[in-house]
Order: C-alpha cells, then structure tokens, then sequence
C-alpha cells in the first residue's frame, strides 16, 4: 500500500518533539494521549493548518505547501470546533465539502440558492440527520447535530484520508457509535480519542505523551499499563 | 419527499449585491465623463507626496487643525456629558426602576427625535444666520444633534442590558439608585465608553464639514485651497488631518486601555480644557447675541407659509434626495467587500486599511469636487462621492471585524481544496456579514443626513434647495425644507431597524 503521508523529524517549539510517521491509505489509525500531549498540533501539522519548525511533511510525495487544489482536498478535517459556516443552512454547509471540486461561480450559486438537494440528502441520511433540516440554519442545531452537519461536509468532500480531532467528545454513546462507525468506514483516517476502550477498532494506535511519539504499534500488541502510562500525570 | 427549494441569497452574499450599482454609477460616468480634469487630477495625486512645507501655510493650517479641535472636542464633551443624561432619562428601564412607569421615556424620546434628524450643517446654517459667525455656532450646531444622538443610543444600550439581578435587588429592597448602580451600570460601562470615544472622530470630522460651508478652521483652508487647486497645501493640511486623527485614536485606546470609565471624567473635562485653548486662537468664544427679528419678522406673515410650500417640486426633489441615499449607500456597502473578494489577502487588507482611511478623512464635499473633475454633476456622481466618503467608514468597519474574528475559517476552507477567493467568501466575510450589514443599516440613516451636505454641492436634493432658501433669506421655505428632511431622516431611521430585524429574522428563516 502506498503511503499517504509521512512526517520526518517533523516538529513544533515546546508542543511536538520531532516526529517520523507513515500514514497508508486504507489503515485506520487511532491517536491517544492526555490533554495537551500534542494531539492537536500533529493533527494540524498533517492537514497543513501549521508548518513544522523542522522537519518535512509530505502528501503523496510533495510538500505540504507545493500541494495542487486537488491534492489538498483529499485531506479531509473533522475540527473539534466543527467549523460550520454559521451564517448559513445545513445543505449549504454540507455543500461547502464540494467547493474544492468547484469554482466561484458555483459558490455563489450555492449562497443564492442551495444546490443538488438530492445528494447532501443521502449524505444527510448517512450521518443520521433528519431530512426536513435540510434548509434550517446550522445555528439552530443542536451540538450532536451540529457534529453531524460537520461529517456530511467532510463526506461530500470525498477525502483520501480523514483527520478527526477528538469527534466523540460531547456525544451521546449512541451517537458518538454511529459517528465512529461512519468515520470507519472512510478509505483511511486519523482519529485522536481520549477512549483507549475503543482501540480494538483500528488497525494502528499512536500514542503522544509530552509531545513525542512515544506508542506506535498494532492494537493487540499494546498492553494495558502501557496506555495507563500514556495518561499518567508526568 | 418532494424538495422545495427556496432561491434567496443567503447573508454572506447580500453584503455583496449592492456592490452591482457601481456597474450603473461606472455607466452615468462614462456618459458624463470629460477628459478635461485629468492633469487636475494628476496634480492632485502628485501633491499627495509633495506637501507644501512654506512655514506660512503650514502655520495657518496648523492653527486652522487646532480651531476644528476645539470645536470637535468641545462639541464632544458637551454632547457626550448631556447625551449621558438625556439616554438615561428616555431609556425604560431607568423609569421603570425609578417609578414603575415606562411613559416618560415614551415622551422624551419623540420630543428628542426631531432635534437629531436636523444635520449639523442644516443647524450651522441656521445657527450662523441668527447669532454671526461665532465659535458656538459651530459647537453648538454639533452638541445639539450629537446630544440627541448620544441619548438614543445610550437609552437602547440600557434597554437591552436589562440585568436580570434588577429584580432580585428590588425584591431585597434596595433603594432605586442603589439598584441603578449594581445592576445598570456595571454591563454597561464598557458599550458606552466605547462609544463616546467614537463619538470624538465624528466630531471631528462634522467640525471639517463645517469648516468647509464656512465655519472656520481646517475645512475652510482645505475647501479654499482645492477651490483655487493649490493642491500642495490641500495635502498639507490633510496630512496634518491624518496625523491628528492617528494621535487622537491613540490618546482614546491607551485611555480605554487605562481604564474604560475613564472616557467619561475626560469627556466632562474637555470643554474647559478646549475653551482654555480656543481662547489661545482666532476664535470667538464670547457668547454670541441672537438676532432673531430678520428670522421673526419673516415668519410672522402665516400667509407666505401655505405658497412657500408650494415653491417646490416636492416629489422630484425628495426622489433625488432619495436616489442619492441608495447610490451612496450601495457604494459603501458593496465596495469593501467586493475588493475584498476580488483581492483576498493579508496584504490586500493593509493597503485597503490606508485606502479607507484616505477616503474617511477626506471631507465629501471635496471628493463631490474632485469627482466633478472627470464628469458632469449629476445624481450618481453626488451618490459616489457620499458613497465613497461612507465607504471609507464601512471598509474599516469590515477590516476591524475580519481582524477580530481572524482569518481561521479561510485556512478552514483552503485546507479542503476550495479556491483562495472562495475561502474568503464562504470564511472571514461570511463571518462577519451580519454584523456588517447591520451596521450598514445604521449607516443609511447617516447617509440619508448627509445628502444635504452632498445637494449643497451637486445642485441637488433638499440640500441645495436648503442652501438657495437661506441664501435668499426665505424663512419659510427654510423651515419647510427642515421639516421635510427631518421627517424623511426619521423614516428612514425607521426603515433602518425595520431592515436590522429583517437581517436577524432572514438568518434565522434560512
């Protein structure tokens, strides 16, 4: 399998030691660590939202910074803050996954009058959302609902890899289940989850304490104390 | 299910549409264009970084710069002290506290709101034809509708900080002050002071305004130098303007950085401070006697009221009024945003910062004179010009929100693939698009005021049929003139909330 991205000796000041990681397409990876063990910032550093001090980080071979507009939305982000446009309705944010397929013109057609109903309904189905919000505001919603806008955003984006910031917090079990189920079932994805219960559901775990790479390995291979350590107060 | 799908533009793109009349306003100039201001226009850019240093203009501007100061600073203190009071005691909330009635305030606040439909200039006007040229003629004309206006915002900004502890403290039995004083004004000290600062820049820029019909000081000597295209000194004085303006904004920021409740203390200081340093200059601060017997004696005769009224076209000449309004206030609406879009970057957003800040500082009358340079006086061109002069306004009200809200939302959408321009629409504008429309509203109102200022100089609108009845000492045709523009302010400021709540409930109905 060919790699997707890769990190080498990549860093960030105080926030992330230097680190080197493949990530391949079709692997589904879990990052654990406590708050402030760096999570965040390694998210952002493979999406390109930060640039490393030193180091490289590279998307199917090219920098981050020389990516074509094509490149960069194969890299899908699911952001703890969600990042809707509130000023507008669902359909129009879940189209706002497509706007790097299109031009301006599109985009401004989608703020004049929502486009192609039909597919961001069966997205909506997919994540689980009522069909009649289709035109409600986001800002009415409610925070799982909200959440769920967010992932048929990134669906309608058609990522090669998925980057997700902690996508369980502040969801009901059952509805943080149907969203981990969805996020699975993306070609490949990275995850960072405060629920070491949940590791049995991926193919590779990675685990950031102060800031270094301190567990990559399978999930079967990890031990219990392993990941007690990984949250244990330095 | 059956899909309806509305077609309506959603709020990110409304900030936008009115930006489509500059097509139309680019038509009527093309039409009216003539080549014949060009070099004019190339002597004034020159001038722009050749300012005259003769010692002997840069004194008289100098002392020109101090008389708008002491006027605009004068003019604030005042309005701001009296603007306080009047707010407090037309706002609800303060009779309810006090009494347990909401009437009074009812009352105050219609009696108030013709006092602050009537222009500064119109009030300089009508002030300089009963007391002569005096320096209070020109702080007055500005402290009575800035009075006004101060007291309307004050009493909407206690309205709508309604403490729920106020209850509570009133069941505890505390005394009306007292739970005026807990409950009141701690939320609101900071809305205030903040407001009152920005006050200071409208003075001075009203002081400006004045001083170019006539009223002395810095607006005179740069009306009188564009007037006889001594651009070199015009440029003096506005870069000597600018670097005020800068100062000015500093004094206020580290002050409110010191402490907010410190504007007002500043505020009640500054009229002693600036009738201490009028004095030092060629202005006339002695209390001006009125004579009103040319101004009586003309209204006397009720007769000449009934065909006064008749005297003019009404329709046509509130249709210009009116036309100029939607031009100027398509113009600075749509504009900022536009550049924005067609130009989406940091570095985009400091040129445009120097840009509006040029365009604000620059009185509109002088833009409606150096527009008259490359075409014939006409409607739009009256409409630009305001436009632009507002437009200056609206960009750093755009600039100032996009800074605050950060450019997060763009990386947002660059980092999925979308394209540059399209990351700044669907990110930072659309972030900040209802604030800005808001304020756009509130802005229309001011507008809809400042086309005397702009009639006065195309030959259109109540503006100009104001300036040829005062002219000609036509008194009833002049209070005419004034009722009309104060009724039409009004509605407008009506027009103005009824649009505000329809920005609220169309993001809500999306």
């Amino acid at each position: 399998m060919t790699a997707l991205l890769e990190l080498h000796q990549a860093c960030l000041g105080q926030r992330l030691q230097p680190i080197t990681l493949t990530l391949r397409a079709d692997q589904r990876v879990v990052l654990l660590g406590a708050s402030g063990a760096g999570k965040t910032t390694l998210l952002k550093l493979c999406n390109g939202a930060l640039s490393p001090d030193a180091g490289s980080v590279h998307w199917c071979g090219r920098p981050h910074q020389q990516l074509s507009r094509r490149q960069r939305r194969q890299i899908g982000t699911l952001w703890q803050d969600l990042r809707l446009v509130e000023e507008l309705s669902v359909i129009q944010n879940i189209n706002s996954g497509a706007l790097g397929r299109h031009g301006l013109l599109w985009a401004i057609r989608n703020l004049l009058g929502p486009l192609d109903p039909n597919t961001c309904l069966e997205l909506m189905h997919q994540v689980k959302l009522e069909a009649d919000l289709l035109e409600q505001p986001v800002r009415e919603l409610s925070g799982g609902q909200r959440q769920r806008v967010a992932l048929g955003r990134l669906l309608h984006q058609r990522p090669e890899l998925v980057l997700a910031d902690e996508p369980l917090s502040a969801l009901d079990p059952s509805l943080a289940e149907d969203v981990l189920n969805t996020l699975l079932l993306l070609p490949g994805c990275l995850i960072s989850l405060h629920r070491p219960d949940l590791i049995h559901r991926f193919d590779r775990v990675l685990g950031l304490r102060g800031g270094a790479l301190v567990i990559d390995a399978a999930p079967n291979t990890i031990h219990r104390d392993q990941l007690e350590w990984l949250y244990a107060s330095a | 299910m059956a899909l309806r799908i509305s077609l309506k533009p959603a709020l990110p793109l409304i900030p936008l549409l009115p930006g489509l009349s500059l097509l139309g306003v680019l038509g009527v100039l093309l039409r009216d264009g003539h080549g014949g201001g060009i070099s004019v226009l190339q002597q004034f850019a020159a001038g722009a970084v050749q300012p005259s240093i003769d010692p002997i203009v840069l004194g008289s501007l100098l002392k020109g710069l101090q008389i708008t100061l002491v006027i605009a600073v004068m003019s604030w203190g005042i309005s701001s002290v009296l603007g306080v009071g009047l707010g407090l005691l037309s706002s609800s909330t303060f009779w309810e506290i006090q009494a347990g009635v909401r009437w009074p305030a009812v009352i105050l606040r219609r009696w108030l709101a013709p006092l602050r439909a009537v222009h500064e200039l119109i009030w300089g006007l009508l002030l300089l034809q009963v007391f002569g040229l005096n320096g209070w003629v020109a702080i007055c004309a500005i402290a009575i509708p800035f009075t006004v206006l101060m007291a309307r915002v004050i009493a909407d900004q206690v309205d709508c900080h309604v403490s729920p502890a106020i209850p509570v403290l009133k069941g505890a039995g505390a005394t009306p002050w007292a739970v005026m004083l807990t409950g009141l004004v701690p939320p609101l000290a900071e809305p205030i002071s903040d407001h009152i600062g920005h006050r200071l820049d409208c003075a001075v820029r009203s002081a400006l305004i004045l001083g170019v019909f006539g009223l002395g000081g810095l607006g005179t000597d740069l009306s009188l130098s564009l007037r006889s295209l001594q651009f070199q000194e015009l440029w003096s004085g506005l870069w000597m303007l600018a670097i005020a303006m800068v100062v000015l904004d500093r004094l206020l920021r580290t002050l409110r950085s010191w402490s907010r409740m410190l504007i007002l203390p500043v505020a009640m200081a500054s009229p002693w401070v600036a009738l201490g340093w009028g004095t030092q200059l060629d202005l006339q601060l002695a209390w001006p006697v009125a004579e009103w017997s040319m101004v009586v004696g003309n209204l006397i005769d009720g007769s000449q009221g009934f065909n006064a009224a008749l005297e003019i076209s009404w329709p046509g000449v509130i249709r210009a009024t009116v036309w100029i309004t939607l031009i100027a206030g398509c113009v600075a609406t749509g504009l900022p945003p536009l550049l924005l879009l067609v130009w989406p970057s940091q570095a985009s957003l400091h040129l445009q910062g120097v840009v509006w800040g040029a365009l604000r500082l620059i009185p509109a009358p002088l833009t409606a004179l150096l527009l008259l340079m490359l075409a014939k006086p006409s409607l739009s061109l009256a409409g630009l010009a305001l436009g632009l002069h507002h437009g200056g306004v609206m960009g750093r009200v755009l600039i100032d929100d996009i800074r605050s809200t950060g450019l997060g939302s763009a990386q947002t959408m660059k980092a999925c693939g979308a394209p540059n321009r399209v990351s700044w629409l669907y990110g930072p504008l659309a972030d900040v698009s209802r604030a800005y429309l808001t304020y756009a509203t509130y802005r229309l109102d001011v507008i809809l005021r400042d086309t005397a200022i702009i009639g006065m100089v195309g030959g259109a609108g109540l503006g100009w049929q104001l300036m040829e009845a005062l002219s000609s000492f036509h008194w009833w045709l002049v209070l005419w003139i004034v009722l009309i523009s104060a009724v039409l302010t009004l509605l407008g400021e009506s027009l103005g909330e009824r649009l505000q709540g329809s920005w609220n409930s169309r993001a809500m109905a999306l």
